[in-house]
């Protein structure tokens, strides 16, 4: 069984991981569809600490150290952040490839307005000043 | 002063009945060779037009294709050959091409030829052709371990493709509409040509391969050092082989 001060060590650590989780959404400096994951390690950790019994049930039934069914937990959890993270970085890279296209082609459009209008006097009036751009 | 020529009617023997074709050159530091690989193709495919693709050239690729009479679209990155030549299907999508073949910037293909790539898809015999260096013994083949590399690679797409397939890395190639609209929405990105010829194949393309000779390079080097090369096989292998189990692209989707 787990002693207290353990208990209190780890319930601090998970609560401190959720938080520290939360207050990052909060900012607006992580999206929430990439703290899932995060969120949801954070929930598992709490559970095992308040209840402990699950794990130590789902070893013995596995019949394995508890350490070592730690250890693959923590693992297997790691291991889908990792994986998640892969995703996302295929996600943007095609996402970055069709900017870049897209870009290319544009310009290659503007070329051919810009050519077109030099031909066809007179320009229109002076363009509106652009907005600021926005923050991101 | 070729691009004057090339615009007079009548004198192509190839005739397109009003369909609109395109030549994607992708080019990267081409400086060199790509003035001539443009002027080849003004004077001798000049039913084509011509687009330079400049995927983010440190030299003067975009300038010098220009002079020579190309379009030009210049990659503000560098995408590597699968963002270059997908950028050029793109741009054929968005201005209504009906045939798109792909050339060389390095002078290794020949412009004379890319007749001999139309004819079967303006017979609509095929939606896509690919040139083939081995299915005529004549003309540059490759030697040695690329040769044997070459040959595993055509094993590998044949096999997974069940179509007869000689020279898979080949990218004298060219389509139709269909293709146009594949490519522009979905193209392999890092060993795009054995790839592409998968993904061809699961949207039920029809691929066909003619015989077609090529030179040695004018300019500039292979992507393909020999030293990579068994790292290269090994990586395209497996990309041919991951192809054939993804999902096929659902083609009602229009490009993004």
């Amino acid at each position: 069984m787990m002693n207290w001060p353990q208990r209190i060590v780890l319930l601090a650590l998970a609560l401190g991981m959720l938080g520290l989780t939360l207050e990052l959404i909060r900012r607006r400096r992580l999206r929430e569809e990439y703290a899932v994951l995060w969120v949801c390690t954070g929930i598992m950790i709490l559970v095992f600490v308040v209840m402990p019994n699950i794990l130590f049930a789902v070893a013995g039934w596995l019949q394995l150290d508890r350490t070592v069914l730690m250890t693959f937990v923590c693992f297997l959890f790691l291991a889908a952040i990792v994986l998640h993270y892969s995703v996302v970085i295929s996600k943007h890279s095609e996402r970055e490839k069709h900017l870049a296209q897209e870009l290319a082609l544009l310009r290659d459009e503007l070329e051919k307005l810009r050519a077109e209008t030099r031909e066809a006097p007179p320009a229109p009036a002076e363009p509106k000043p652009r907005p600021p751009a926005l923050r991101t | 002063m070729e691009s004057e020529q090339t615009t007079r009617p009548g004198k192509t023997p190839l005739s397109l009945s009003g369909r609109r074709a395109l030549v994607i050159v992708p080019a990267y530091n081409e400086a060199e060779a790509i003035g001539r690989t443009v002027r080849d193709l003004r004077r001798h495919a000049p039913w084509a037009d011509v687009l330079v693709v400049n995927d983010g050239s440190a030299d003067d690729t975009g300038e010098v294709a220009r002079a020579a009479g190309a379009k030009v679209v210049n990659l503000p990155v560098n995408l590597g050959i699968g963002g270059a030549v997908q950028t050029g299907y793109r741009y054929a999508y968005g201005n209504d091409y009906d045939l798109v073949f792909q050339f060389d910037g390095d002078g290794q293909h020949r412009a004379r030829r890319l007749q001999e790539l139309a004819r079967p898809i303006l017979a609509g015999e095929a939606d896509m052709i690919v040139g083939s260096r081995f299915l005529r013994p004549r003309g540059m083949t490759a030697r040695g371990s690329r040769w044997a590399g070459i040959k595993i690679l055509a094993a590998a797409v044949s096999l997974v493709t069940g179509m007869r397939i000689t020279d898979p890395t080949s990218g004298f190639r060219g389509g139709g509409r269909r293709v146009i609209q594949l490519f522009a929405q979905m193209y392999p990105q890092d060993y795009p040509e054995p790839e592409s010829l998968v993904l061809a194949h699961k949207q039920g393309f029809c691929v066909r391969e003619v015989p077609a000779t090529m030179r040695r390079r004018r300019g500039g080097v292979s992507s393909i050092s020999p030293l990579k090369g068994v790292h290269y096989m090994a990586k395209v292998l497996l990309a041919v082989l991951m192809e054939a189990l993804k999902a096929p692209v659902r083609p009602e989707e229009e490009p993004t």
